[in-house]
């Protein structure tokens, strides 16, 4: 694979990720349901590497970090730290243990969601922001209304997968 | 056929000039009506003319439908793009109307309080995490807008504080964040207290009113406004916005205090514009 197809390639899965951000920052941020907004940009970088592994999950949570930071009012770099690891976890979780499909990123992105939330309920607690049974209500409802995007945004970046080219040389 | 005629030309001839006489009479007899043989020839000729009728309207019709239908075509185009470019007027005028309307307000608002100096934007974004309540703004640094400044609506209702600031744009916490802490002044007893937010309340849309003055009797309704201290004592806000309003009093956990829900004052699910007070003077 050239250096121009690895750019083609990465930039396709770029734009794939742009409606996702759109659906999540413009729309669903707007009209919540039940009160609650899904986090998809995570799932993104989840999708990514449960198709094309490790490395390339760890390099698009990066991106998918720097725009989190974009759209988020947090602690700057934080996101990208966090997306990064994600992408390279879930990336490592499919490739060796679970399996490549909808099924492997399915369950990456239970525990990929389930690891942000409890980090912020860990911050929260520690600084005695809130208490406990409120945030874990909270992620509840946030984890359950964001996997219900797992599969339209997995088939949108298979769909891109299939059609770029497979082996990364970095 | 030539003997024929040779031997009864003279008949049909006869014949013709009877039928052409009786013709004659029975035209003149009946005056207006048609006559039988006219009539009959009527009968039998009137389908046949009628389908010639139609045959030719059909051609006639094709031939205009061929000639005509790239003009009327070309026409419903105009008509359309017209329509479409009434509607974005329309749409124009009646933003423009709201945006007009906001002003008159803030205007109202700016005449009671002269003290104040509003820099007006728009909101552009809403926050996406479950665990903070945020807007986006449209001005930033290049307006002089600078953290910690007020944000009100069109009512001076306070809408939140700026937390962040970019170029041409800023991000506020809003009244029901979990991080927004300011000093409150209960409008009706002048009593002092503290705002903030609350997580269990956010996602209800609502604050709490903390630490309330000893021997106070809240009740619902209440303004709360802002008293212009942090909870360090320094003059950081304006005082005197309209926070919210006391909805119910509950006992902590504990049970030996008490605390008051505010319904903020402004709705933040529907606000489009906003005015953050860049600078204000201190009323002693």
């Amino acid at each position: 694979m050239t250096t121009k197809d690895f750019l083609i390639k990465w930039l396709a899965y770029t734009l794939a990720l742009l409606p996702v951000w759109f659906l999540q920052d413009l729309l669903l941020s707007r009209y919540p349901l039940l009160g609650v907004k899904p986090m998809l940009l995570p799932l993104c970088a989840v999708a990514v590497a449960t198709l094309e592994g490790s490395l390339g999950g760890a390099g698009f949570g990066l991106g998918v970090g720097l725009l989190f930071d974009a759209g988020a009012a947090s602690v700057p770099g934080i996101s990208v730290l966090l997306m990064t690891l994600l992408g390279l976890g879930a990336g490592l979780l499919a490739q060796y243990v679970l399996r490549q499909d909808l099924i492997g990123c399915f369950l990456c992105s239970v525990l990929a969601l389930s690891a942000l939330d409890l980090l912020r309920i860990w911050a929260r607690l520690v600084a005695r922001a809130a208490p406990l049974r409120p945030m874990l209500e909270v992620a509840g409802k946030e984890i359950l209304w964001s996997l219900c995007f797992v599969p339209g945004i997995y088939l949108l970046f298979r769909w891109v997968f299939r059609r770029v080219p497979k082996a990364t040389v970095l | 056929m030539k003997d024929f005629l040779k031997q009864n030309g003279i008949l049909i001839l006869i014949i013709a000039l009877l039928l052409t006489l009786i013709g004659a009479v029975l035209s003149f007899t009946f005056g207006g009506v048609a006559n039988p043989f006219a009539n009959l020839a009527g009968v039998v000729t009137t389908p046949v003319r009628n389908g010639i009728h139609t045959v030719v309207e059909w051609a006639e019709g094709l031939y205009s439908d061929a000639f005509e239908r790239e003009a009327m075509a070309r026409e419903l185009e105009e008509l359309r793009q017209e329509n479409a470019r009434l509607k974005a007027e329309a749409r124009e005028g009646e933003e423009a109307s709201r945006e007009n309307q906001r002003l008159r307000d803030l205007l109202d608002f700016q005449q009671k309080r002269t003290d104040l100096h509003t820099e007006p934007a728009t909101v552009t974004a809403r926050g996406s995490s479950n665990w903070s309540s945020t807007l986006t703004v449209s001005k930033g640094s290049a307006s002089q807008v600078e953290a910690g400044d007020c944000v009100i609506d069109q009512y001076g209702n306070l809408v939140g504080i700026i937390s962040e600031v970019g170029l041409n744009w800023s991000t506020l916490i809003t009244v029901v964040d979990v991080d927004l802490e300011l000093g409150g002044l209960i409008a009706r007893t002048d009593g002092a207290a503290i705002i903030e937010g609350d997580f269990t309340l956010m996602g209800q849309g609502r604050l709490k009113l903390t630490y309330l003055p000893e021997g106070t009797r809240l009740l619902a309704g209440d303004e709360i406004l802002t008293s212009g201290l942090r909870s360090g004592g320094e003059a950081t806000y304006p005082s005197g916005i309209l926070v919210g309003r006391v909805a119910e009093v509950r006992a902590d956990e504990g049970g030996m205090s008490e605390y008051a829900v505010l319904t903020p004052a402004t709705n933040l699910d529907k606000l489009e514009q906003v005015f953050i007070i860049k600078e204000f003077e201190v009323i002693e």
